[in-house]
């Protein structure tokens, strides 16, 4: 699709619910516009009739009388004008209120691989920058291109009407303008493009910045920082003059124009008299009417030309946000099968797996997790262990081989039944802005406090969260979190406990976690675990000693299998892995 | 406003420009209808010497106007562009100045929309003074002054028309200006709530929460799009509204030329031009008010901008002191801590001291305050009392450039940023050669893995580090810690998500490889400090007990009990 196309895709898919409000507001608008035209001559009425008056032949009461009509006209603009703006005004925000959250739908529906290769401020940039261009577009240029557009082709057919020839001379200079503004367009379109590719990238960069500020600070990074964003904003800069330049000199260049048809318009009509086409009195008369013409002829070019930056980053806006909603998203089995728990295994069967297509992380992995039991993964890091996690869950799908519940391809499954079978403790802890209690029952916002402090014990974050200033209901403000580490763990741990899922995925789940702690977390979830089909990855082997298998990964390919006793046996990398990290007597 | 002064007078001769150029063109605009009809009347007189003549001047008149009106965009598209990229330099500088605290407060997704988006509408403004604002009250003082002249008799119309117009528009300006204020926030508070899901993608997938994500969002957006209608609401009243009232005193005043018509019979000729004048007047009170619109929604942004160029930052540093690196000592003194939003001491009454080239290990439980003693040796928060010596210097005296070069601190959660392998790496050492890239990285156990990317050290690493496992992150920021060889090195539990064997290699590394930097280890493992020179065991914010492995096994309860948690199943003899 060129860009043009992409971006009326864009907007016509977000207008066409309004087109009910779209018709009645520029009908009203176009009244308004033929009223405004209409209006001079009911004041010419109005005088015509004083002045009648006044001469004599004529009543007071026809003034009046016309002025009631003039007065009442003029009301009635108004009221028009009124009523069209309304309209206009809420169908462009509910718009615009579509727009954004069709673009956050959006982003649900994507896939992890969109999220893992592209940066967060570009996405954040739609959101601060392109929507709000679109809604400025919209409210300023809206009714202006219509009444205008409107002025412009009345005024060419009561041109030509009137005299062709003279009419001809007025719109002489349109192709040259045309191809003029077309060259200039297609500059400023360039620039106006990549103006907001560049603001995207700026915003990429404060984001990413802003995020890791503890980075920027302790690393002494600050100068760093500072030099690395003027390099950014230079380039903003940079773009944004070319394209307000480009953009902004179709005005002047229009208006320009507009003065030298004038000259055109008489020279025509002089060689008309000349000529003898036309007798003097009536050619003078024409060329008169005709100057005017050519002043309301190009009223409509200048108005638009003058907004022509604003349309431009509209139409930018709306191909970039239609660039976001092409992309491909999740494909959420709508038709699948669904499971309801573990009734046999999970497997992994034959594994292959790569992020990129020149780099295969998993070479045939084999796993089998019965149900009701807990197989650990352990292996050096690097070695595929999340990476296993992302195929089972399908935030990535298998290159070749298959994973699946009860001999059931995960692929075969619906996307929800799956992943809300599947609960996992991730790698890294996410707070969202919301109450503590919010964020412990995220994956399952109607739990009762009950539920709550039940899965908050367990997790060992009760106590913590007592010593909070309103315990459960202590606001978390995003980027403000006030935990540590390890307390953001037991959290995550919380959030998973509460659903209940009936396949359990622990990934590193105490890295951060001190060890008394989390011994007391493993005899609390023993419990949870007991009859629980459950996968953990861990680093800390003392968590998994008493797993029903130990499973060793290494490079992509499983290298030992078993239970702890018989892996320390055969005194291979298990052996080593744990006598390095164990304290002994 | 007053912000932007300054920033104006670097731009002064592109100003004086755009002046100059506002005057021709507006020149340009006034003069043109005059001698259009002058030209006219000679057309109709048949004035042919006088018609070429002029419609010469017309075609000057043209080439002047675009001549004029190309260089008024170009100087004021270098001032827009010019003041607001200086402006959102420097205001990234400040927001650059702030302690960890401050960007906390602001939030980073508010303090990127603040630079991009309040940016935006600030330069709106701009654009709005120089292209428009600065000619208008050219036309509405000329049509006021016209109107009233016109019919002087009536001067009082125009002032009733003028009163109820500014009268209305006041309230407006004031009721719109509080709402841009709304606007903005929940522009922050969207912009949050995706940035936010943006970090979460993996927990809301898969907890299967997006309806509930857009729930979220659909509030606030719901709550923005009122804004906005609410907004535009008021234009849609004003415009017509400013109409209606200039509609209404036009009739009232055609009415009572009417009435009064046979004692002033010349009043019929001025009807007409009266009319117009009160409606150039309505159209120049519009687009003034328009711009006074514009203007009060860029001055919104702005007190946003002002918020962050007035904020003191918490912690300040000594720019006097010599940039020279601090010696290796580190001397806790009755050290009290209390967050700045927070209600209880995180640390209680810490007091410590650590010779250079020492190696000390903390332990204790989750949320005894660890981390937060870390981020006070590098000064991210100033104790609340009590006080920290660095080499001999009390931290709050020294410089912040000497700090950075004396501590590296390898934080608890590794964050690396997009760009490539060396880059981040470079982070801890500007000029790094590809030696000291190589040695880093070996130390770190990180080069088994960067050698098999064919890029080695170009590779690219996805913001958030979205390409690499938990264990390379970490590998990758302890290297960047380690590069730069600072005298003091604080690994907050930095080697977490490593295996144990990895986790065992940096620790042998770093003991041998770096025999006189200081280093704090903060672990869970025990294993991971039992070789330190000290090992400080902290317990709920206090320091409770402070001596060897061998010397602490025996005193303290708190360590004895994490001790008892990591001993092995078997004992050494039985493997
Ligand atoms: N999104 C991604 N895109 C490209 N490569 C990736 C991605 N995620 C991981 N990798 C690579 O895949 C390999 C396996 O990573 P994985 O996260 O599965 O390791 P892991 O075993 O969990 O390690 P750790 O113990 O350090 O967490 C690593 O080499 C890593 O760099
Ligand atoms: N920014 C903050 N504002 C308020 N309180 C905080 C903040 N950061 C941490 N805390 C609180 O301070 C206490 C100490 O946190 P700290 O991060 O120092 O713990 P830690 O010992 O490093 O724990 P972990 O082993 O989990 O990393 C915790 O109770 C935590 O909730
Ligand atoms: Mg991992
Ligand atoms: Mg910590």
């Amino acid at each position: 699709m060129s860009d043009k196309q992409k971006s009326l895709t864009y907007l016509t898919k977000y207008l066409k619910n309004y087109k009910k409000p779209i018709l009645i507001s520029v009908a009203f608008y176009l009244i308004v516009t033929i009223a405004q035209v209409i209006a001079p001559s009911l004041l010419g009425q109005t005088v015509t009739n004083l002045s009648a008056f006044v001469k004599g032949h004529g009543s007071l009461g026809v003034f009046y009388q016309a002025l009631a009509w003039m007065a009442g006209f003029y009301a009635f603009n108004s009221v028009a004008t009124y009523i069209a703006w309304m309209m206009m005004t809420r169908f462009n925000a509910n718009a615009n209120n579509d727009m954004r959250k069709g673009l956050f739908g959006k982003l649900q529906r994507m896939t992890i691989r969109y999220f893992d290769t592209h940066q967060d401020g570009q996405i954040l940039s739609l959101f601060n920058s392109d929507l709000d261009n679109i809604f400025n577009a919209l409210n300023n240029a809206f009714f202006e291109i219509i009444s205008q557009s409107l002025l412009f082709v009345g005024t060419i057919i009561v041109m030509f009407v009137i005299n062709w020839k003279l009419a001809l001379s007025v719109v002489a200079t349109t192709p040259l303008i045309l191809l003029l503004s077309w060259i200039i367009m297609k500059k400023a379109h360039v620039y106006l493009d990549n103006q907001q590719d560049r603001v995207g990238e700026l915003n990429a960069y404060i984001n990413e910045q802003l995020n890791g500020e503890n980075v920027i600070i302790t690393q002494g990074l600050r100068d760093q920082s500072v030099a690395g964003f003027k390099k950014e904003n230079a380039k903003v800069r940079e773009a944004m003059f070319k394209g307000q330049f480009y953009s902004g000199i179709l005005n002047p260049l229009v208006s320009g124009f507009s003065l030298l048809n004038f000259a055109i318009v008489i020279a025509t009509g002089a060689y008309m008299i000349m000529t003898k086409q036309v007798s003097q009195a009536a050619g003078l008369g024409l060329i008169v009417t005709f100057t005017e013409y050519s002043w309301t002829y190009f009223q409509p070019l200048t108005q638009v030309t003058s907004i022509y930056s604003m349309l431009q980053l509209a139409l930018t806006g709306a191909r970039r946000l239609e660039t976001v909603e092409e992309q491909e998203e999740e494909n959420t089995v709508p038709d699948g099968k669904t499971i309801s728990g573990v009734n046999d295994a999970v497997r992994l069967e034959d594994v292959h797996f790569g992020y990129t297509p020149d780099k295969e992380i998993l070479h045939g992995v084999s796993i089998e997790v019965p149900k009701g039991q807990s197989v650990a993964v352990v292996g050096p890091t690097g070695s595929g262990k999340t990476t296993i996690m992302n195929l089972i869950n399908r935030f990535y799908d298998v290159n070749s081989g298959a994973v699946t519940f009860d001999g059931v391809d995960v692929r075969d499954l619906k996307l929800e039944n799956l992943r809300s079978n599947v609960g996992i403790v991730l790698q890294d802890s996410v707070l969202f802005s919301g109450t503590v209690a919010d964020n412990i029952r995220y994956g399952k916002p109607e739990a009762s406090m009950d539920e709550v402090i039940a899965a908050a014990k367990e997790a060992q974050l009760h106590d913590f969260v007592m010593t909070l200033p309103e315990q459960y209901d202590t606001p978390i403000e995003n980027g403000q979190d006030n935990f540590s580490t390890g307390q953001k763990q037991l959290l995550s741990i919380a959030r998973t406990i509460l659903v209940d899922p009936a396949f359990l995925i622990l990934d590193e789940a105490t890295s951060n976690v001190d060890t008394v702690t989390e011994e007391k977390i493993q005899k609390a979830m023993d419990n949870v675990i007991a009859g629980r089909t459950s996968f953990v990855i861990a680093h800390r082997l003392k968590t998994i000693l008493n797993s029903d298998k130990i499973v060793v990964l290494k490079d992509g390919q499983v290298i030992e299998e078993g239970p702890h006793a018989d892996l320390i046996k055969k005194r291979g990398f298990y052996y080593q892995l744990y006598t390095s990290q164990m304290a002994f007597e | 406003m007053k912000i932007l002064l300054p920033y104006f007078k670097r731009y002064k001769k592109d100003v004086f420009l755009t002046l100059i150029t506002i005057v021709f063109s507006a020149f340009a605009t006034l003069y043109q209808p005059r001698l259009l009809q002058q030209v006219q009347n000679e057309l109709l007189a048949d004035q042919q010497q006088a018609v070429i003549r002029d419609t010469a001047i017309l075609i000057g008149l043209g080439l002047l106007s675009i001549i004029t009106g190309v260089l008024n965009v170009y100087y004021a598209s270098r001032i827009t562009q010019g003041v607001v990229s200086d402006l959102r330099e420097d205001t990234y500088a400040k927001i650059q100045t702030f302690s960890l605290a401050n960007v906390q407060q602001f939030s980073s997704e508010s303090l990127s929309v603040r630079l991009i988006n309040d940016m935006q509408q600030i330069m709106n403004m701009i654009m709005t003074i120089f292209m428009q604002l600065i000619r208008m009250p050219l036309i509405l003082i000329g049509s006021i002054i016209m109107a009233i002249v016109t019919i002087p008799r009536y001067w009082w119309a125009v002032v009733v028309l003028l009163a109820l117009i500014m009268g209305l528009g006041v309230v407006a300006v004031k009721q719109i200006t509080a709402m841009f204020d709304r606007f903005q926030m929940y522009m922050d508070k969207i912009s949050g709530r995706t940035g936010e899901f943006l970090q979460g993608v993996r927990v809301v997938k898969s907890f299967n929460q997006s309806p509930q994500e857009i729930a979220k969002l659909n509030k606030d957006s719901d709550e923005l799009n009122e804004v906005n209608i609410k907004v535009g609401y008021w234009f849609s009243t004003i415009l017509p509204g400013a109409q209606l009232i200039s509609y209404l005193v036009i009739s009232l005043v055609v009415y009572l030329i009417g009435t009064s018509i046979l004692q002033h019979p010349q009043d019929i000729s001025v009807i007409t031009p009266y009319v117009n004048y009160v409606l150039t007047m309505l159209f120049a009170i519009l687009l003034v008010g328009m711009a006074v619109m514009q203007i009060s929604r860029g001055n919104v942004s702005l007190r946003r901008i002002q918020e962050i160029m007035d904020t003191q930052p918490d912690v300040v540093f000594n720019e006097k002191a010599p940039e020279d690196a601090l010696g290796g000592s580190i001397e806790f003194d009755d050290v009290s801590f209390t967050y700045p939003d927070g209600q209880q001491p995180v640390l209680k009454h810490i007091s410590f001291a650590v010779a250079p080239g020492q190696m000390v290990g903390i332990v204790g439980a989750t949320g005894s305050g660890k981390s937060t003693l870390a981020q006070l040796i590098a000064r991210l928060y100033d104790p609340t009392t009590g006080k920290i010596k660095i080499g001999g210097s009390d931290l709050r005296q020294v410089n912040e450039k000497a700090l950075r070069k004396t501590v590296s601190y390898v934080l608890q959660k590794a964050v690396l940023f997009s760009g490539t392998i060396a880059d981040n790496l470079r982070q801890g050492k500007k000029d790094a050669t590809s030696y000291e890239l190589e040695r880093a990285a070996q130390m770190a156990q990180a080069s088994e893995f960067i050698q098999r990317y064919d890029e080695t050290f170009d590779h690219e690493v996805e913001e958030r580090s979205a390409n690499l496992s938990g264990g390379q992150k970490q590998r990758l920021s302890i290297a960047r810690g380690i590069i730069a060889g600072s005298p003091i090195l604080i690994l907050d539990d930095s080697t977490s998500a490593l295996d144990a064997e990895s986790e065992k290699l940096v620790q042998e590394t770093l003991e041998k490889q770096l025999p006189d930097t200081t280093k704090i280890m903060i672990a869970e493992k025990i294993v991971s400090v039992m070789h330190a020179d000290k090992i400080l065991v902290l317990d709920n914010g206090r320091l409770v007990a402070e001596g060897t492995h061998e010397e602490l096994l025996k005193t303290s309860p708190v360590y004895q009990e994490i001790y008892k948690t990591q001993k092995a199943k078997e004992r050494k003899e039985e493997l």
